[in-house]
């Protein structure tokens, strides 16, 4: 639905994208996670046909954004720095956009009904708080009633509240079938709405899966206690893990605590703790993306 | 295209902007009007020429009209609203056209207002004054008729020069610069090194001034209505086409 290949864009000196690939499957939630700068607006807007690429591919749906038959009804986008004139009240706002786009104008009422708008609609937007000028950018990027839904870091500005009925809203659109790719560089705003992550740093992709995957993922690790650790380490290293310890215990990387009960059970190892260590994805996210880690 | 065009037209429509240049405008022909009319001599605004020069002053609003061009593509710059516009529009160049045609539309709404707002004014101002009129309804419409023209072209000249600059402040100063001092000087400096002493009557401001001429000033210098016409749609075909590329070229982040 969504396929990103081989990207890469610089500015100046700044490699913002550097040859990064993902996809998102029709009727996933995917959480597009990286730290500030990490390049998640420049891949949007690049998916978007706002920036142009130095090479590579991102294509919707199969095509180029802008060789999309109708793309403003087939992906609908909320984007940083996506600004409204102060002037121009937000049912205006819409209409405007709905007739550019080929969006029904019944849609307009809609659209504002669902994101909670309809009492401020003949407001000018310059009178509008940040959370409700996000309200009404998601609006507009549902005007056309698309499959796809970009949005950039669509909880930024929005309190605690807005984060809230944004993450339930995610949801309800995932409901309806529709495939989300949406940013952010706070996992915690993200993490209990997506089905994947695809999480990226300095333009390059660092991980991808879904989060039980990544949970476990390559820094899942077991603790193992047993009075034969020597030999135990042994077989374990011989199996193709890493092990390191923590004085008491073994710790086994990249292990499930089956596959080590496993190993202990064939060498008739005795074990007299195997505790699988749960990894909070926030850790897993600043591990992935921290300097030190690279 | 069509949709593009007919968003334009709602986005004009949807802000204050064009009312307050419609005022702004109205109270400047007004009051250039009454002191026009009260402050002359009546046999100064008496022969049909005179008061030509009078129906004239309606087109101080193509200054208004490149203003209007000027924010209205360099708006979506200052504001943003350049990114949900290109999301609805991804063909650059249809956004392009849609704000040349826009620009155009408005401006001759916004000088033949004017227009008309002089012409009633005088038909007001002249007779309390105790002058006749003069005027001819064929002249008069053909120098309407021109001014809306050189409306026309200017509207649309500002949105093209307003997408190549982008910045709103640093469009409508350049472009003033250009019509009040660059243009000027270097026609002087071409004239003055004999360069080629013709070529700046092809110039924007030279142009309009061949399109608006009643033969009043120094008319030797300037080119015929129709050559004038040509060389002014040249200035706006060219920052169209500029705009075009220019907004194709680059990123928008
Ligand atoms: N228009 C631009 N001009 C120059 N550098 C840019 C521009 N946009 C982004 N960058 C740089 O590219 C990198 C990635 O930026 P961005 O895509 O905005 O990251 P993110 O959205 O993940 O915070 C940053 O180093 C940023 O400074
Ligand atoms: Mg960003």
């Amino acid at each position: 639905m969504i396929v990103v290949e081989d990207l890469r864009k610089r500015y100046g000196k700044t490699q913002a994208v550097d040859g990064l690939s993902f996809t998102v499957e029709p009727g996933r939630v995917v959480g597009f996670l990286g730290p500030n700068g990490a390049g998640k607006t420049t891949t949007l807007r690049i998916l978007l046909g706002l920036v142009h690429a130095n090479s590579g591919q991102a294509t919707i749906l199969g095509k180029r954004y802008s060789q999309l038959e109708r793309p403003f009804c087939q992906v609908g986008a909320v984007l940083e720095a996506s600004g409204f004139h102060p002037g121009r009240k937000a049912r205006n706002h819409l209409r405007v956009l709905a007739r550019a786009g080929h969006a029904p104008a019944k849609r307009v009422d809609e659209v504002l009904a669902t994101v909670g708008l309809e009492g401020a609609a003949k407001k000018r937007v310059g009178g509008y708080s940040l959370g409700m000028r996000q309200r009404l950018a998601l609006a507009s990027a549902l005007l056309g009633d698309p499959g796809v839904l970009i949005l950039d870091e669509p909880a930024n500005g929005l309190d605690p509240e807005g984060i809230r009925w944004l993450r339930d809203f995610l949801r309800s659109l995932a409901a309806e079938g529709r495939a989300v790719l949406v940013s952010s560089h706070v996992l915690s705003e993200v993490e209990q709405t997506v089905d994947e992550v695809v999480i990226i740093n300095k333009g390059k992709l660092v991980a991808h899966g879904s989060v039980e995957e990544l949970k476990r993922g390559k820094d899942g690790r077991v603790r193992v206690a047993s009075p034969q650790a020597k030999a135990l380490e042994k077989k374990l290293a011989k199996a193709g893990f890493v092990v390191t310890g923590d004085g008491e215990a073994l710790l086994v990387a990249g292990a499930t605590s089956a596959q080590v009960g496993e190993i202990a059970a064939a060498s008739s190892l005795v074990l007299h703790e195997l505790t699988p260590l749960a990894t909070q994805l926030e850790d897993v996210f600043l591990d992935l993306t921290s300097e030190e880690k690279k | 295209m069509i949709a593009a065009l007919s968003s334009e037209w709602l986005k004009l429509r949807t802000t204050r902007t064009l009312f307050w240049l419609l005022v702004a405008l109205s109270a400047l022909m007004t009051l250039i009007v009454v002191a026009g009319v009260i402050g002359s001599q009546k046999h100064n605004i008496s022969s049909a020429k005179d008061q030509l020069d009078l129906l004239g002053i309606g087109s101080l609003g193509i200054f208004i009209a490149l203003i209007m061009g000027l924010i209205v593509s360099t708006g979506e710059f200052r504001h943003g609203t350049i990114t949900p516009t290109l999301l609805a529009t991804p063909s650059r160049s249809s956004i392009v056209i849609a704000k040349a045609l826009a620009g155009m539309f408005f401006a001759v709404a916004l000088v033949g207002l004017a227009e008309g707002l002089v012409a009633l004014e005088l038909a007001i101002a002249l007779p309390a004054k105790g002058v006749d009129f003069a005027i001819h309804a064929g002249p008069a419409a053909g120098f309407i008729g021109r001014i809306l023209i050189a409306a026309a072209l200017w509207g649309a000249l500002g949105s093209g020069i307003g997408i190549v600059l982008r910045n709103q402040i640093g469009a409508v100063v350049a472009s003033f610069a250009w019509l009040f001092i660059a243009e000027g000087l270097i026609i002087a400096i071409l004239h003055s090194n004999a360069i080629n002493s013709n070529a700046g009557r092809f110039f924007p401001f030279q142009a309009t001034g061949a399109i608006l001429t009643n033969g009043s000033r120094n008319s030797a210098d300037l080119l015929s209505t129709g050559s004038g016409i040509a060389a002014l749609g040249g200035w706006m075909a060219l920052f169209t086409i500029a705009a075009v590329v220019l907004l194709s070229r680059r990123d928008v982040s």
